[in-house]
C-alpha cells in the first residue's frame, strides 16, 4: 500500500499536476484574444511587461499593494496560509527524505519543529479563514459548499500529516490518509479554481499587460493594478 | 419696424406685462410674433428626463409633453392673442438663454421681448434671479437684435412714448443702442434724453476728485455725446443732453424717474463668463429690476444699423477714463 | 419568437424606429413589452461560445471568494453594505449563471442580469484594483451589458442612446449641419469679446483636431466658444471635423459593438481626412475611454492606437500651462478650497491622474484632494450610463452619497470636474441633497485666470 501510493500513485498525481497546469496556462494563453479582450499583447510590450511584473509583484507579497493594504487583517492570515501551504511540504525534511530516495534528489529542507510551527500556522489560518467566511455577511453571500470543499481538500494533507509525525492514535493510519490526501489535493489542482497555483500569475500578468498597454501604462507612473 | 418679435416668456404671470407689450407692439406693426417658452432643463445626463422650469419638478419628455405646454401657453395668452393669426408657439427644453438666443438666430428676429420680476422681495425672486434673472443677462449680452425686457404694467403703449432715455457709456455697444433708441424715437415721435453717468467710483478708486475736475470731466463727456451721437442725428433736434456723476445705475434710474421715462435704452456688455459674477456686476440688471419703465438692451448693431447713417470711427473709441 | 415593437433584439437605425421609441413616454411600453421578451438561448450560447474567452472563463472560474472586493465598491457602500452588492457576488449571480446554464436562461432572468448590469455597477473598475486575482468586474460587466444588448434587454434611454449614434454618429440628434451651424454662431456670439475668434471647420492639416460630447452643442454651446477662446488664445493651429466630431460613445454603455465600431470609425475617417497632428478631446471621461483607449480595438487597429495621437483636454490643458502658452493670472487663482474629481474612466483607466494634478498646481491655491483620490477614487456616482437611465433614478441618488461624503470632507464648496459624467453627476447631488457645492468644467476657470495677450483684447 505504501510502496503504491508513494510510487505508482504520486507519480500519476504530480503527473496529473504538473501536466494539468501546464495545460491550464497554455489554453489560457491561446484563449486570449487581442482584439475580444482589447489589449495588444504583441504590440508595445515592453509596456506590457513592466505592468505584468509589476502586477504581480505587487500582489505576490504581503501589504505589497493597496489592496493588501486595504484589509490588513485577512491580508496577513492570507499569507501565513499561502506560506505554510507552499513552504512547509516543499521544504519538509521527510519529504526531502523521500525524494532523495526516490529520485535522488533533494531540496534545502526546513527543521521539523520549524515545521510544525508552520503547519500550526497554516491551520490557524484556515481555521479563520473559514470563520471569516461564516462572520462577514459579505463573504458568505460568496460562499457555496464547494469552497468548504476546496477549503477541506487543501487543508487535509496538513492536518493529517501533523497527527502522523505526532504518532496520534495510529501513525500507519494517518500516514496513508495524509499521503491520500496530498495525492487527491495534486489531482483537484488543475480541475478546480485550486488551479490558482498558476493562472493566478496568468490574470495579474494579462490584467498588468491591459492596464500597462492600454489603460494608463504608457502615461504617468500608472500604479500596481 | 420689427417684422419678428420674438416673445420668450416664462409662462409665470412674471410675464404677464411683457406679454401685453409683445401683443400690441406685433399688432401695431404688423410683425409675427413667436411665443416661445423653454419649459425644462436638460437634467440627468443623456437621459430624458428634464427639470420643469416653473415647478423645479423632474418629468419625461416627450411629444405629448411638448403638446401640452404648447396647449397651456394657447389657454394662457389667449386674451392676448385674440384675433391675431399671426404667430407661431413653439416650446422646446434647453438651458433657457440659449434657446432663446438659438431661436432668435434661426428665426432672425428683429425684437426680443422678456419679462422679469420688478422687485427682488417679490415670492419666487430668488428663484427668478438664479435661472430667469441670468436667462435675461445672457439674452442680453448674446442677441444680435434689441432685447426688451418688460417687468411693470407699461400704461402707454410704445408708440404713445414721450421721453426715450438712452444711457451710454460710449462703448461700440453702446452705439447700437444709440441707433436704436434714436429710430425709436424718430419713428414714434419722442423725446430723446442723451445721458451719461460718470463713474466717479470705478474710474479713480481710492481718490477723491476734486469738484473741478468732476466738472471737466462732465464737460467733456457731454462734447464726447454731441461728437458721437448729435453729429449722426438729422433732421432731429427733439433731444436733451446730461452727464452726472455717480455709481451709474442709481444715476440713470434717478434720470429716469426725473424725465418721466417711458423706455431705457443701454447697452450691455461684460466680459464675466462666470454667471454669478456678472449678475451682480451687471449695470443693466439692476436697472431692470428697479425701473419703472421697459428697459431695452441693444448691443450689436446688426438689427439697429439700417438707419440711413454714415457710422463715425471714433464711435467705436472708448472714453477711458 | 416573441418580440416587441419597441423592445427586441433589432438595432435602431431608422428614424422612424428612434422616433417611436422617443414617443414612447418614460419608455413605458417598452418595459411593458420587455417583460414578453422571449431570450433567444441558442443565440446566446452561441455567442458565449464565440466570444467568452479564456480571460473571462478563468476570472469567473478561479474567483476565491473572498469577498475583498466588497469594500472597494461604492454601491455596496453607499447601500448599507447590502451584500447583494458585492462585486463578485453581482457578477456571479448573472454572468456567472449564465455561463453556468450554458446560456438557457429565462425571461425574468434576464430582467433582473438587465437591472444588475445598469444599475449595481458603473463599469468603474475599482474593484478590479482590489481584486488578489486582477478579476476586473467592471470589464466583465462590460461584456455582460452586450449580452443583454444582443439579447434585446438594455434600459430604454440606451436603446434610444445606441440609435442616435447608428443614424447621427452622435449620442444626440445633431446632423453636420446643425453642428457646423452651431459652431458659426458661437464664433459670431464671441467674436466681439475675442477678436479674431474663429471656429475652423475642416481645416487640413492642423496641429489640432477637436472633438467633443454632442451635449455641447445641443444644450451647451458656450462649451464650444470656450474650447475656441482657449486654442485662440493658446494660438493653437486647429480644427473641428464637419463629420466625426462627436467622441462620446453611448454604445459603449449599451454594449452595442457594432454601434461602438461605427461611432469611433466617424472620428478615425476625420483624423485620416483632415490629418491633424492630433486630437484633443474635450473634458469628457467615456468619450477619450472610447474613442482613444478601446475604439482601436473596435476598429480593428492592431496597434491599440488611434490614427492619430490622441490626447484628453486635461492634457492639453497641463501642456499649455507648463509650456506657458496659457498663462495664469497669479491674482486669480483659485483661492477657495477647491477639490478635484478623478473620473475612472481618463485616471484609472486612462493613466491621467498627474496631469491632473499639474494642473491643479498651476490653478488653485488651496487643493485639496478627495479621500481615497486618484486611481481609487471613488466613481462619482453616475458613470457608465447611471446618469441618464430614469428606471435606476433611485438607485443612482442612493449612489452618490458616496462622492457626496467624500466632498463633503475636503471642505472645499468647488469641485473641478472635467467629465461629463461627473458634472452631471455632481449637479444632480447638488439638486438632491443641496450642500451647496458648485461644479465646474476647466474651461470656464480657465478663461476667467488666463492672461489675455494685448493684441487680443478688444478695442473696448
Amino acid at each position: 500500500m505504501y510502496e503504491f501510493l508513494t510510487g505508482p500513485a504520486a507519480i500519476a498525481a504530480s503527473g496529473i499536476f504538473f501536466i494539468g497546469l501546464i495545460v491550464r496556462v497554455i489554453f489560457y494563453i491561446r484563449g486570449l484574444h487581442w482584439q475580444m479582450d482589447r489589449v495588444t499583447y504583441t504590440v508595445n510590450v515592453s509596456y506590457g511587461i513592466k505592468g505584468a511584473l509589476r502586477s504581480v509583484i505587487a500582489w505576490i507579497f504581503p501589504f505589497g499593494s493597496v489592496g493588501w493594504r486595504a484589509k490588513p487583517g485577512i491580508t496577513f492570515m492570507f499569507f501565513i496560509f499561502h506560506f505554510g501551504l507552499l513552504f512547509t511540504p516543499l521544504f519538509l525534511q521527510a519529504h526531502n527524505f523521500l525524494l532523495k530516495e526516490r529520485w535522488g534528489f533533494s531540496l534545502w529542507t526546513i527543521s521539523d519543529p520549524a515545521a510544525d510551527l508552520l503547519t500550526i500556522l497554516t491551520l490557524v489560518a484556515a481555521f479563520f479563514l473559514v470563520l471569516r467566511r461564516i462572520a462577514l455577511a459579505e463573504v458568505r453571500i460568496l460562499t457555496s459548499v464547494y469552497d468548504y470543499v476546496l477549503l477541506a481538500v487543501t487543508v487535509a494533507p496538513f492536518l493529517t500529516g501533523l497527527l502522523a509525525f505526532h504518532q496520534v492514535w495510529n501513525y500507519h493510519f494517518w500516514l496513508m490518509a495524509h499521503i491520500i490526501c496530498g495525492e487527491i489535493m495534486l489531482i483537484c489542482i488543475p480541475f478546480t479554481k485550486l488551479s490558482h497555483i498558476v493562472l493566478f500569475f496568468c490574470s495579474r500578468v494579462q490584467l498588468g499587460m491591459d492596464f500597462g498597454i492600454k489603460r494608463g501604462g504608457m502615461k504617468g507612473k500608472g500604479f500596481a493594478w | 419696424m420689427f417684422e419678428k418679435i420674438l416673445f420668450a416668456t416664462t409662462a409665470t404671470p412674471a410675464c404677464d406685462h411683457a406679454a401685453h407689450v409683445a401683443f400690441d407692439l406685433a399688432k401695431k406693426y404688423n410683425s409675427s410674433l413667436h411665443l416661445f417658452h423653454v419649459f425644462g432643463l436638460p437634467s440627468h445626463g443623456f437621459g430624458q428626463q428634464v427639470t420643469d422650469v416653473r415647478t423645479g419638478k423632474a418629468d419625461d419628455y416627450g411629444t405629448r409633453y411638448v403638446e401640452a405646454i404648447k396647449k397651456e401657453l394657447q389657454e394662457m395668452y389667449a386674451d392676448e392673442i385674440g384675433d391675431n393669426s399671426d404667430y407661431q408657439i413653439e416650446s422646446v427644453i434647453g438651458v433657457p438663454h440659449r434657446e432663446v438666443l438659438r431661436m432668435a438666430r434661426k428665426e432672425n428676429a428683429d425684437l426680443i421681448v422678456m419679462g422679469a420680476h420688478s422687485r427682488q422681495e417679490e415670492p419666487g425672486a430668488t428663484r427668478y434671479r438664479s435661472v430667469v434673472g441670468s436667462t435675461m443677462q445672457r439674452v442680453a449680452k448674446g442677441a444680435r437684435c434689441p432685447v426688451l425686457i418688460v417687468s411693470r404694467p407699461c400704461t402707454t403703449c410704445l408708440w404713445y412714448f414721450s421721453n426715450i432715455i438712452f444711457g451710454t457709456d460710449f462703448s461700440k455697444a453702446s452705439y447700437s443702442a444709440f441707433l436704436f433708441a434714436y429710430q425709436l424715437a424718430k419713428e414714434i415721435g419722442s423725446k430723446l434724453w442723451l445721458f451719461h453717468a460718470l463713474d466717479i467710483s470705478a474710474m479713480h478708486a481710492g481718490k477723491t476728485l476734486e469738484q473741478d475736475e468732476i466738472e471737466a470731466q462732465i464737460a467733456k463727456a457731454k462734447q464726447k455725446i454731441k461728437d458721437t451721437y448729435v453729429s449722426q442725428m438729422t433732421d432731429y433736434d427733439n433731444y436733451e443732453i446730461d452727464v452726472l456723476e455717480g455709481i451709474p445705475y442709481v444715476e440713470i434710474l434717478k434720470y429716469a424717474r426725473a424725465k418721466n421715462g417711458d423706455l431705457i435704452v443701454m447697452s450691455h456688455h461684460t466680459r464675466e463668463v462666470d454667471p454669478e459674477q456678472a449678475l451682480l456686476g451687471s449695470t443693466v440688471e439692476q436697472v431692470v429690476l428697479r425701473a419703472s419703465c421697459p428697459v431695452a438692451s441693444v448691443n450689436r448693431p446688426d438689427k439697429v444699423a439700417d438707419l440711413k447713417l454714415t457710422p463715425q470711427a471714433d464711435a467705436t473709441e472708448s472714453e477711458g477714463g | 419568437m416573441a418580440e416587441g415593437k419597441l423592445c427586441n433584439r433589432k438595432t435602431v437605425d431608422t428614424k422612424e424606429y428612434l422616433n417611436a421609441l422617443l414617443a414612447d413616454k418614460s419608455g413605458k411600453q417598452y418595459y411593458k413589452e420587455m417583460e414578453e421578451l422571449d431570450v433567444d438561448t441558442d443565440k446566446l450560447r452561441t455567442t458565449l461560445k464565440a466570444s467568452l474567452k479564456s480571460r473571462l472563463r478563468t476570472w469567473l472560474e478561479i474567483c476565491a471568494h473572498c469577498g475583498m472586493c466588497a469594500d472597494s465598491c461604492f454601491l455596496y457602500l453607499a447601500n448599507n453594505r447590502d451584500p447583494e452588492q458585492v462585486p463578485s457576488f453581482k457578477i456571479q449571480s448573472t454572468l456567472g449563471e449564465i455561463v453556468k446554464r450554458k446560456g438557457n436562461v429565462d425571461n425574468k432572468f434576464m430582467r433582473m442580469v438587465m437591472d444588475t448590469a445598469w444599475s449595481k455597477c458603473t463599469c468603474c473598475s475599482r474593484c478590479g484594483s482590489f481584486c488578489p486575482f486582477g478579476i476586473d468586474m467592471g470589464i466583465m460587466f462590460g461584456y455582460l451589458r452586450g449580452l443583454c444588448f444582443s439579447q434585446g434587454f438594455v434600459p430604454w434611454e440606451l436603446k434610444i442612446g445606441t440609435g442616435m449614434h447608428r443614424i447621427f454618429r452622435a449620442q444626440m440628434d445633431i446632423t453636420s449641419e446643425d453642428w457646423v451651424d452651431t459652431c458659426e454662431w458661437m464664433a459670431e456670439e464671441y467674436e466681439d469679446d475675442w477678436p479674431g475668434l474663429a471656429i475652423p471647420v475642416d481645416k487640413v492639416n492642423a496641429d489640432i483636431m477637436y472633438t467633443l460630447n454632442a451635449r455641447e452643442p445641443k444644450h451647451y454651446p458656450e462649451d464650444i466658444a470656450e474650447a475656441a477662446i482657449l486654442f485662440h488664445l493658446a494660438g493653437e493651429n486647429w480644427t473641428v471635423p464637419s463629420e466625426g466630431w462627436e467622441q462620446t460613445n453611448l454604445a459603449m454603455f449599451a454594449g452595442d459593438w457594432a454601434a461602438c465600431k461605427m461611432q469611433v470609425e466617424s472620428v478615425y475617417d476625420a483624423m485620416n481626412r483632415l490629418k491633424p497632428k492630433r486630437m484633443v478631446g474635450t473634458e469628457c471621461g467615456h468619450a477619450h475611454r472610447s474613442t482613444v483607449i478601446e475604439g482601436p480595438y473596435w476598429a480593428g487597429l492592431e496597434t491599440g492606437k488611434t490614427p492619430v495621437k490622441s490626447i484628453h483636454y486635461v492634457e492639453w490643458v497641463a501642456e499649455a500651462l507648463r509650456t506657458g502658452k496659457l498663462k495664469i493670472d497669479p491674482a486669480k487663482k483659485i483661492k477657495e478650497p477647491v477639490t478635484y474629481q478623478d473620473s475612472c474612466n481618463y485616471i484609472r483607466n486612462g493613466g491621467l491622474k498627474d496631469i491632473s494634478r499639474e494642473i491643479m498646481s498651476y490653478i488653485a491655491e488651496d487643493f485639496r484632494e478627495m479621500s481615497p483620490n486618484r486611481e481609487h477614487n471613488f466613481c462619482c456616482g453616475g458613470g457608465g450610463g447611471f446618469n441618464g437611465i430614469g428606471r435606476y433614478r433611485q438607485q443612482r441618488n442612493a449612489g452618490l452619497q458616496i462622492k457626496r461624503q467624500q466632498i463633503l470632507d475636503t471642505g472645499a464648496k468647488l469641485v473641478i470636474s472635467p467629465c461629463h459624467n461627473c458634472w452631471d453627476a455632481i449637479r444632480d447631488m447638488e439638486e438632491v441633497f443641496k450642500d451647496g457645492i458648485r461644479w465646474s468644467f476647466l474651461k470656464p476657470l480657465l478663461i476667467n485666470m488666463v492672461e489675455v495677450p494685448e493684441h487680443l483684447k478688444p478695442e473696448d
